[in-house]
């Protein structure tokens, strides 16, 4: 066989490929079956974020931030919050601290939940898919209990939360928090030991440690290639250093790992959630600050450990009620741009095993 | 090692390369030349003491007066966390790609490239990544750019 003529040739994969999660175009160069190059082609999603939030008071950018990376939009309020908190030197109460971990933690595991179910769809299962949506519901319906919205929340404000938790919020909480947990084995049960996501994901795409911190890989994807690097630990925000809890880690770095590690970490933020509840203090939601608060001139390099990867928020303060300037880095931006560094010599259909596994989401990419 | 101790420890090894700007609320910022960068950030990298081995970001400024531009390192072994940021003219801007200390970098210069014009030597692939193939209505990002159809807020 190995006399036979290949010949080289080009597919363009998106950018309204089902499993791209968004717009993204990947330029393939194809061996018969296998990827020889990957070239991905982003921009579809740009809306000059950044340039908007240039021409907004710091309190008008948070809504626009819901909208680059909607799927953990409690993340972006609050890196931003975070920044300009830091910039003015601005204290937040205690009650309403205990409610962003709450809030954060939640969204965390609403992301890796509908990681989990459209990880499985796109790999071929459709039944995950249905399970993971079904408990995505219940920490929406809390949300939506909480700020009347459902995916873009603009509830995490400059100084605490924009309300109070509603009547009847923490033995609802507790209750989807017990239906979680007992529902993570019935997920196990589906695919943990399945033959074919075993054959699917075991040893594909292996991400050796050393190119994914070159190549600023970060979150769940770099804690599944044996570094432990978790924000919440290694840089510490907000009120995490009073919490219990593990920072799951795995070795081989490949597909596999990476969907178990999101599984592993949905236990452990059920965990703080619980903590965070029982500890929470009476008092303040909220600090006074006013909507047009003009911050002292300054910088500020804000970053937290949201459910994709390190989110982080560069925010230039000259003193005025506007920010100079605000650069969104966002963690699938570098997820995409390593693929060429490692997802080589791989079948066509793993490459979208991999690239499901890397949890891209494009808006947060092209901003 | 805490933020103290790094500025003091970065000052101290730097021989004159880095100096401590004032503009930093949360973690030290320092400025250096743009002939040194790479010299700078490569040893940044390799130091036993600081293993500044993650790119974070990159970000492009325009300040109105001139161009800056700012790395965020950190460092995953040793948890530390240093902003670098060169300072460049209005004219003629130009710096050394960091590719070669992180390849992060590649893609944060070349947006910083087309929304800035700010030039990276050495990049190797300077194409368009967020703008449309056929854009040539200048550089977006530049405080002095303006869409036609862009609405500014009024002052209230």
């Amino acid at each position: 066989m190995s006399d036979l003529r290949t010949e080289e040739y080009y597919l363009n994969m998106g950018p309204h490929h089902p499993s791209t999660h968004g717009v993204c175009r990947m330029v393939l160069k194809m061996d018969g079956e296998k990827v020889k190059e990957i070239e991905p082609h982003i921009g579809y999603l740009h809306r000059s974020i950044e340039k908007i939030c240039e021409n907004r008071t710091y309190a008008q950018c948070i809504p626009i931030l819901d909208r680059f990376e909607y799927v953990t939009a409690m993340s972006c309020n609050y890196v931003f919050a975070l920044a300009a908190e830091r910039l003015a030197s601005i204290e937040v109460p205690e009650r309403a601290e205990h409610i962003r971990v709450i809030m954060l933690e939640l969204n965390r595991i609403a992301s890796h939940l509908l990681f989990y179910g459209v990880t499985a769809m796109d790999i071929g299962a459709l039944t995950p898919f249905l399970y993971g949506l079904r408990e995505r519901e219940s920490i929406l319906d809390l949300f939506e209990m909480t700020c009347g919205q459902r995916l873009t929340y603009n509830y995490i404000r400059v100084g605490g939360v924009s309300r109070d938790l509603p009547n009847g919020f923490i033995p609802k909480c507790h209750e989807a928090l017990n239906t979680i947990e007992k529902k993570l084995a019935d997920y196990e049960g589906l695919l943990n030991e399945n033959p074919i996501w075993l054959v699917r994901t075991v040893g594909i795409g292996v991400l050796p440690a050393k190119v994914a911190l070159d190549y600023g890989v970060s979150g769940p994807c770099l804690r599944a290639s044996g570094v432990q690097y978790d924000l919440r630990r290694n840089d510490p925000y907000s009120i995490y250093d009073r919490f219990e809890f593990d920072i799951p880690v795995r070795h081989n770095g490949d597909c596999y790992d990476r969907y178990l590690l999101r599984l592993d970490e949905i236990r452990q933020s059920i965990h703080i959630v619980r903590q965070a509840l029982d500890a929470l203090p009476e008092g303040d939601f909220k600090a006074k600050v006013s909507p047009n608060f003009k911050p002292p001139a300054g910088e500020v390099y804000a970053r937290i450990e949201n459910s994709r990867g390190e989110l982080g928020v560069h925010v230039i303060s000259d003193g005025t009620k506007k920010p100079l300037r605000v650069k969104t880095r966002g963690a699938s931006y570098n997820h995409i741009a390593v693929l060429p560094a490692f997802a080589t010599d791989v079948l066509l259909a793993d490459l979208v095993a991999i690239f499901a596994t890397m949890d891209v989401i494009m808006p947060e990419v092209d901003r | 090692m805490d933020k103290d101790q790094l500025s003091a420890y970065l000052t101290d090894k730097s021989e004159g390369k880095l100096t401590l700007l004032e503009v930093g609320r949360h973690d030290p910022i320092f400025k250096v030349e743009a002939s040194q960068l790479i010299e700078v950030c490569t040893w940044l990298r390799d130091d036993e003491q600081l293993k500044f081995d993650f790119l974070c970001n990159l970000s492009g400024v325009d300040t109105g007066e001139q161009f800056e531009v700012v790395y965020q390192l950190a460092s995953t072994s040793k948890s530390l966390r240093v902003d670098i940021k060169v300072i460049l003219p209005y004219d003629g801007a130009e710096i050394e790609s960091v590719q070669k200390v992180w390849a992060a970098a590649n893609w944060h210069e070349r947006e910083m490239w087309e929304l800035y014009g700010i030039n990276v030597k050495n990049h190797g692939k300077l194409e368009f990544l967020l703008l449309p193939e056929d854009w040539d209505e200048g550089f977006p990002m530049r405080k002095d750019w303006d869409a036609p159809d862009f609405i500014r807020m009024p002052e209230f």
